[in-house]
């Protein structure tokens, strides 16, 4: 018995007695969830090395305040099980001046409340939940929401391509349900009719059946919403089913690995994104060269989310001049900044607004196609 | 055309379900375990064709190559997971199985990236027509042809051969069959050989149809093979196979005119349920 | 103190949730591989009461009542099947469970139910309520135990058939062990609900269903205080493994082995041989 009491206490000291390593006192922290472990560690990897770049250059350029920042890291395995502890575990062992999410969408939300009722702020990097600004004042979102994309997805394909008949493949998820609800609404205003809506799992990456079908619905364009490991085998199978329509996705193929994937079948592929990889912006270009020295891949989305969320965090920080939670709050909500992802600033609900950057593939890298900057379009909700 | 189409996209799934199934049957009908690290030599398998392949340019090298580490590695989980636990509840295994299965995910994840990997040039991209309208992928025709290959390789193996006859005795009455000479230990590492390479097998066929092998590849498999072998009468081969083949079929229709309403998964599992209510045994009955 | 609190609490609602399968798997031997279905109706239900303005005590018998319902609905159902045909069939009602959920707009479909109002006691309320419930849910599997309803389950676990010539009314037990144990995981997701305030579809699959079985099996198949102490460990350890990092799943995963592979008779075994080993000495 006194052995396993021991186990017992020695795993209580190692949970309870926090951080092992010694932080500086003197360090501005910032809290940091992300997973690092398990089905959504490949995003939470680059969300990470975009944060952790993020302060590599603020540091470098003499820091804030007089102050040098510190990211306190902690894994959530993208489970609001998890990410709700570890808010409050930032919050009041960690003492953080503010939250940032690298997570998806069901750990932001869980931690986003803790956050707004402690008054800490906190930002969601890249996770599109509707509701998790909704949590509270000191809750803000530097990515686009789910409806907002998915409008500037039925423009594209209705006003600027010309497509009218479209099939929309939907992932089964708060991603692809927001993304698909935006693009329904904006869909008639386009002139775009939607022929069919084919729902799909975010496990599955087998699509025959559905292809099947949609060689039968002959379309004009094909709207598949989904992440860079679902996009690339069904852009891959589409085009093996001889199906050469046009394919428009989202942020969530924004990956040099959909491209890895889908192979020569990724060429003309068409994204609503927030990084627009032949910007002349000097803030992105660094980004871009910067990431890519440090991770050893090419930037993505998701990395640039967590480098432009941790930007707007040091910003305010600058601008407010102390770590009070309170002025910090009302300097993030008065943000305007260049970052890597765009000329950021929020809406009264802490929505971004920014526009949206179309790329498309062409010989084996994500390039620019256009812009879409239209302010009422893309407006995000406000309360 | 529509139909013919969801049917044969039904069989090709079809066809990989019964390549995983197949072994997990197998060691069922042996051991009555369930056998949910299977799973984690399905991915295995997709990672060793991915790497041969791009190292040696050669597929079919890749896919022998799979086959045979994977096979090996399967027998070799013999030894370690279940052997030790033969005595004990089968809940037991099914526990230290799953934790296997956990730890091989994160295995693959730090050795290989949580990005996963892919083919540099897929080989077998060419298309065949194979009705009007309806082409498919040498990759495809290769799914099924290598499944029934295979399949019927060791169908004809159980039934005209001295150890095909002597692993049937063991499965139907271990006791009786070690009592006449049979040394069930050899059936029980002959079983796990087989299956496993032919989880292999579909380990590098799905990766190269999805173009991706991930750490978690294995997680769907790992309970819907649960659920075919169970749907097929728990060690009964023939019924793992004929429950393959329906659950393809049913997911391939449903997923175009249920989606809507269920998920895959859920589609799949209403099936099961359905069929268990009416016949508790499974698809066809233990032979 | 406010974060061991919120662990402490995740803890008392993971032993809660283990001592309900407890009930159905370790008590009356039927595997149960879906019992997160019956966690996610409760925390549903609860949820969307408790955003009605009804106070959280209150949701607690709709909570359970709630799932205990769909209990008995599944064990007459599986009162068709046995060993791992149930198993498997329990597992299909998590997988049912979910995608049904998913496609309720009523119940958040994939948006999943978020704002879940914040109990008016307070963490250390939770706390306290949790501690309250398992320790309610304790003395009840406790007397359940030693009762003679105690000695039918272990007789069905043993051997249905002889249980059956025994004169002991088989279906009449299981459902009894369905009702309180899925009644018991109602309640635990009433409180997960108002712990972690955001419930979505991805919170009661079939990952979940098998931690918390890894949590009964480990602890000891049947065993009371194994499966509390299994339970509680096993539920922090993510929260204790921050340290490690990137080799917590790869940790966990080979901890689930080690276990069954060196005790598989769980933490109760283990204390047994010890106890045994002291009595010798």
């Amino acid at each position: 018995m006194k052995k396993y009491l021991k186990t017992i206490m020695l795993s209580g000291i190692l949970a309870f007695g926090g951080t092992v390593v010694p932080a500086v006192a003197d360090n501005i922290k910032i809290g940091f969830n992300v997973p690092l472990t398990g089905f959504a560690a490949a995003d939470g990897q680059s969300a990470l090395h975009g944060a952790e770049l993020a302060v590599k250059q603020v540091n470098g350029s003499g820091g804030v305040n007089g102050k040098m920042l510190e990211l306190v890291v902690y894994d959530d395995q993208a489970s609001p099980k998890e990410s709700a502890p570890l808010a409050v575990k930032m919050i009041t062992k960690d003492g953080v001046v503010a939250g940032i999410s690298g997570s998806y969408s069901g750990a932001t939300r869980a931690a986003a409340t803790i956050f707004a009722e402690a008054k800490v702020p906190y930002i969601s990097a890249y996770a599109i939940h509707p509701d998790i600004t909704r949590a509270g004042d000191y809750v803000f979102r530097t990515s686009f929401m789910g409806e907002v994309q998915g409008r500037a997805g039925a423009k594209l394909i209705g006003e600027m391509l010309g497509k009218k008949r479209v099939v929309m493949v939907t992932l089964n998820n708060d991603f692809g349900k927001s993304l698909a609800a935006g693009f329904k609404e904006q869909a008639k205003n386009f002139g775009v009719s939607v022929l069919a809506e084919y729902d799909y799992s975010i496990k599955d990456r087998e699509f025959g059946p559905i292809i099947s079908k949609i060689k039968a619905d002959k379309p004009d364009a094909i709207y598949a919403s989904g992440y860079f490991f679902t996009a690339g085998p069904m852009v891959s199978q589409i085009r093996a089913a001889g199906l050469s329509q046009p394919i428009i996705g989202q942020e969530g193929y924004d990956s040099q690995k959909f491209i890895e994937i889908a192979g020569k079948a990724s060429e003309g592929v068409m994204i609503t994104t927030s990084l627009d990889r032949d910007s002349s912006s000097p803030e992105t270009k660094d980004f871009i060269s910067g990431f890519a020295k440090k991770a050893g891949y090419p930037a993505d989305m998701v990395a640039a989310s967590g480098h432009t969320a941790l930007l707007v965090v040091a910003d305010a920080l600058k601008r407010a001049g102390s770590n009070d939670a309170a002025a910090l709050r009302d300097a993030i909500s008065k943000t305007s900044l260049s970052a890597s992802t765009g000329k950021i600033s929020f809406n009264a609900l802490g929505e971004v607004q920014k526009d949206v950057q179309v790329q498309v593939v062409k010989g084996g890298n994500w390039h620019h196609h256009s812009v879409i900057s239209d302010a009422v379009l893309l407006a995000p909700p406000s309360k | 055309m529509l139909f013919f189409d969801l049917c044969i996209q039904g069989v090709i799934q079809g066809a990989i379900y019964a390549l995983i199934a197949l072994g997990l049957t197998l060691v069922y009908g042996l051991l009555r375990i369930l056998h949910v690290a299977h799973a984690a030599l399905f991915t295995l398998g997709g990672y060793i064709g991915v790497i041969v392949t791009n190292g040696s340019g050669s597929f079919l090298l890749a896919l022998f190559t799979s086959m045979l580490i994977v096979a090996v590695v399967g027998m070799s989980s013999y030894t370690i997971i279940y052997k030790p636990l033969l005595n004990r509840a089968p809940l037991i295994s099914l526990i230290a199985s799953i934790g296997i299965f956990i730890a091989s995910e994160e295995l693959f994840r730090i050795f290989f990236g949580a990005y996963g990997l892919s083919y540099i040039n897929p080989p077998l991209q060419g298309q065949i027509e194979i009705l009007s309208g309806v082409s498919l992928s040498h990759a495809r025709i290769l799914v099924v042809v290598l499944a029934i290959g295979l399949l019927s390789g060791v169908g004809w193996l159980a039934i005209n051969t001295r150890v095909g006859i002597a692993a049937r005795a063991t499965v139907i009455d271990p006791q009786m069959a070690a009592s006449s000479g049979i040394n069930v230990e050899i059936i029980r590492y002959g079983s796990f050989f087989i299956g496993s390479a032919f989880a292999g097998a579909a380990g590098v066929m799905v990766s190269l149809l999805n173009n991706l092998v991930e750490p978690t590849m294995g997680a769907v498999p790992s309970y819907k093979a649960l659920a075919i072998i169970v749907l097929g009468g728990l060690g009964n081969v023939r019924g793992a196979l004929v429950a393959s083949l329906a659950l393809g079929i049913i997911e391939s229709f449903g997923t175009i005119y249920v989606g809507h309403l269920l998920d895959r998964d859920s589609i799949a599992f209403a099936f099961l349920i359905m069929v268990l209510m009416v016949r508790p045994q499974g698809l066809l009955a233990r032979g | 103190m406010a974060y061991e609190i919120v662990v402490l609490t995740n803890m008392a609602i993971a032993v809660l949730f283990a001592l309900s399968l407890n009930v159905i798997t370790g008590f009356c031997g039927q595997v149960s591989l879906g019992h997160a279905a019956f966690l996610g109706i409760g925390a549903y239900t609860s949820a969307m009461l408790s955003k009605e303005g009804v106070p959280l005590i209150i949701t607690f018998i709709p909570a359970m009542g709630m799932a205990a319902l769909i209990g008995l609905i599944v064990g007459v159902a599986s009162l068709r099947v046995r060993h791992d045909f149930l198993a498997i069939t329990t597992m299909g009602v998590v997988f049912l469970f979910t995608g049904i959920v998913r496609k309720q707009e009523i119940l958040g479909g994939e948006i999943g139910i978020a704002g879940i109002p914040a109990p008016d006691f307070g963490r250390v309320g939770l706390f306290a309520t949790s501690l309250l419930c398992v320790l309610a849910y304790l003395l009840l599997t406790i007397w359940i135990r030693r009762s003679w309803t105690g000695f039918a389950f272990d007789s069905i676990a043993e051997d249905e058939d002889t249980a059956r010539l025994l004169g002991i009314n088989v279906p009449k037990f299981k459902l009894f062990a369905f009702v309180v144990g899925t009644a018991g995981a109602g309640l635990a997701g009433a409180l997960y609900a108002h712990q972690v305030r955001f419930i979505g579809p991805d919170s009661f699959g079939f990952v979940e269903s098998i931690s918390v079985l890894a949590m009964v099996i480990v602890g000891g198949i049947g065993s009371i205080w194994g499966v509390i102490l299994a339970a509680a460990f096993l539920s922090a350890l993510p929260q204790f493994f921050q340290v490690i990092d990137d080799y917590k799943l790869l940790v966990y995963g080979l901890l689930l082995f080690g276990a069954m592979r060196f005790a598989p008779e769980g933490i109760d075994g283990l204390l047994k041989k010890i106890v045994r080993r002291r009595a010798v000495k």
